[in-house]
């Protein structure tokens, strides 16, 4: 009885040891973020091109340097695939979330993403944090507000209280429907964002906005949006692509570094209140 | 954080920036004794400024009855729940200001309102503090009572909005001290409402910023009292220039009222903002109630203006109050007669002491019919 459990036990050892060696060794997970070549960068998260981007996955950390502070960490790790055309980069970001925040209001925070690359590729990079003084940082920012409104919703407010009722509004008097610029004009009056031509404030084209920074609380409108992108609601959370020019100076001898940062709504996280990566090497290779 | 003077608590505090104040000091006094809720303030300012779209819930200007109606919803409970039980020492406060209490990653001791806390500002309208149980007598102050609060922004020497804007998109202008919010740098964060104890600052949610009560610059600008003062029915606002205590003058008057009669006081002191709006606390409120609301002086405050009729000055300055829409920022009173005027010493106003009576007699003899007496 003795000798049969010895050969069995045996036996087990050499299937399991002839199992491994036949098996494959486990890649080791990617240490940076690579622009894999493409002949487009599709701006849809679910185009089967991305699926020939190795992925990254990026952990996040509360933003608790500078006040306001996120002290409670919310969203963990956002999962970054990245393609380039040679003249566009393209980041597609997809992270857990379960509540999809995309109503603006008092206390109603939108969910959000941001990719980041210093203005000047060197060696020598700024600080992670948005950038310093002298030393710039980029940002592509996408607001699932933002998108909602892109993709059709209407800049009413019966669309995000639909149990509003208002009496009236002086820009749509019937006098003043014989003068659209009258009153067109009256109703830049009383939206003072709108009027001095705030990007933040629309009418809005699109989701994204760019945006330069040199230091957390220096963010600023580049003077224009060249970024595209497009973010949609998955199973778990949600896909952004955020397509924005190739930076300037990367090259394959030449790597960068990016950063990205993710806000969930539904923990009231905006501005300050975020979780963030720290910088990431970003590379450019060739077809993987 | 700085270390700056606030003399409405009559010590240092910290403060997010350095002391710096402006040039001049837009501020107001708001005689709530006059007060009759009517609200046409509130009109004047939503017609002016909040008619927009995103703009529907906000109220710049709002009037609220005390102590159950708010707007919005228990702004001033919640904060006071937050802050805890606090000690003025005679009238030097003891307690933590909103900036001193302000908890770890964040610049203000703020919370922010929900949609639904600015759904109802009539809630609470003309709702007593107590009930009147047979056999109560009428005295001052009243068994129950409730009074009227207007407010706009305070537009405060140390703002909470100002402080906890990330950006540095509010600024305070050096000329006259009006608190703005800079609508192309905006980026609708949200800060500045947590933090505004009074609930002053509101999100647009069309255009993505925070708006204000802007005092009326345009207006003020030049030389005229904004839309709330001017169309003021009850004439119960002064807006003028405020100057530090130590450099008080007798002919501004606001620095009258309150600096050399303190007979109008800021709106809950305690909070640390040295708030710009000062009010006249109603003489027949819940003492421990005001106390709360107006800080140690009240007591004070309502005995200097209970004996009002028996004084000539601040019963004619009280008289000034809504008689013209010109910024009076200089006064005297010239025996019956009280005067506003311009920095220059122009006439701006005349007003008599006391509004002349004149008695009809019941019956018209000229047209043989009887008067009806009608207000």
């Amino acid at each position: 009885m003795r000798d049969i459990r010895h050969l069995l036990l045996l036996s087990l050892s050499i299937a399991l040891l002839a199992s491994s060696a036949c098996r494959k060794p486990a890649p080791p997970p990617p240490t940076e973020v690579v622009l894999f070549s493409a002949a487009d960068v599709p701006l849809d998260p679910s185009h089967t091109a991305w699926q020939g981007a190795l992925e990254f996955t990026a952990a996040l950390i509360p933003q608790d340097l500078v006040e306001p502070r996120q002290l409670t960490p919310s969203t963990t790790a956002v999962r970054v695939r990245a393609l380039t055309n040679g003249v566009d980069a393209a980041f597609r970001l997809e992270w857990t979330d379960p509540t999809a925040n995309d109503l603006p209001g008092a206390a109603r925070f939108s969910d959000a993403c941001a990719v980041q690359l210093p203005s000047k590729i060197e060696a020598t990079v700024p600080a992670p944090q948005m950038g310093e003084a002298g030393g710039a940082v980029e940002i592509v920012y996408w607001n699932a507000a933002w998108q909602a409104v892109v993709a059709g919703r209407s800049d009413s407010i019966k669309e995000l209280y639909p149990n509003a009722a208002i009496d009236h509004y002086p820009f749509e008097a019937p006098s003043l429907q014989q003068s659209p610029a009258s009153q067109q004009a009256m109703t830049t009056r009383y939206a003072p964002a709108r009027a001095v031509g705030n990007p933040v404030a629309g009418p809005r084209t699109t989701a994204v906005q760019d945006l330069i920074a040199e230091g957390p609380g220096t963010i600023t409108s580049a003077p224009a949006t060249a970024s595209r992108g497009q973010g949609v609601r998955t199973a778990a959370g949600w896909a952004v692509v955020i397509v924005r020019p190739l930076p300037k100076g990367l090259a394959a001898n030449a790597p960068a570094q990016v950063a990205f940062a993710v806000w969930e709504g539904a923990h009231e996280e905006v501005g300050a209140r975020k979780m963030r990566t720290d910088w990431i090497p970003l590379a450019l290779r060739g077809n993987p | 954080m700085a270390r700056t003077y606030n003399w409405q608590i009559q010590r240092e505090m910290s403060y997010w920036y350095p002391e710096s104040r402006p040039q001049r000091q837009f501020a107001a006094v708001f005689d709530i004794n006059k007060c009759i809720a009517c609200q046409t303030c509130t009109l004047a300012c939503k017609t002016t400024w909040t008619s927009g779209k995103g703009q529907e819930y906000m109220l710049w200007n709002n009037v609220e009855s005390k102590p159950y109606g708010f707007y919005p919803l228990a702004w001033d409970l919640k904060l006071l729940k937050l802050l805890g039980p606090q000690e003025w020492h005679g009238e030097v406060y003891a307690g933590r200001t909103l900036f001193e209490a302000a908890p770890a990653g964040t610049r203000v001791l703020g919370w922010r309102p929900d949609d639904q806390d600015y759904a109802y500002p009539n809630v609470g309208e003309d709702d007593c503090a107590g009930v009147i149980e047979k056999g109560a007598s009428f005295d001052i102050p009243h068994l129950a009572w409730f009074f009227y609060l207007a407010r706009i922004c305070n537009h405060c020497t140390y703002p909470a909005c100002l402080a906890s804007c990330p950006r540095g998109s509010i600024y305070k202008r050096k000329e006259d001290g009006i608190v703005l919010v800079d609508q192309s740098r905006c980026r609708g964060y949200r800060e500045c409402v947590q933090a505004c104890p009074y609930k002053k600052t509101f999100f647009n949610p069309l255009t993505g910023t925070s708006e204000k009560c802007i005092a009326c610059f345009p207006k003020f600008e030049q030389g005229l009292q904004p839309q709330c003062f001017a169309n003021c029915i009850g004439k119960i606002r002064l807006a003028g220039w405020i100057s530090k205590p130590e450099q008080a003058s007798p002919d501004n008057p606001i620095d009258y009222l309150v600096h050399i009669r303190k007979v109008a006081l800021p709106l809950f002191p305690q909070f640390g903002l040295e708030p710009n709006v000062y009010y006249v606390p109603p003489i027949h409120a819940a003492r421990p109630f005001l106390h709360q609301m107006f800080g140690p002086q009240v007591e004070q405050a309502i005995e200097t203006y209970r004996r009002a009729p028996d004084d000539p000055d601040l019963a004619g300055l009280l008289g000034l109050f809504g008689c013209t829409e010109r910024v009076v920022p200089r006064w005297l009173r010239e025996k019956d007669w009280v005067v506003g005027a311009a920095e220059d010493g122009t006439e701006l106003v005349r007003v008599p002491l006391k509004e002349p009576v004149y008695i009809r007699a019941a019956f018209d003899t000229q047209y043989q019919v009887a008067r009806v007496n009608c207000p």
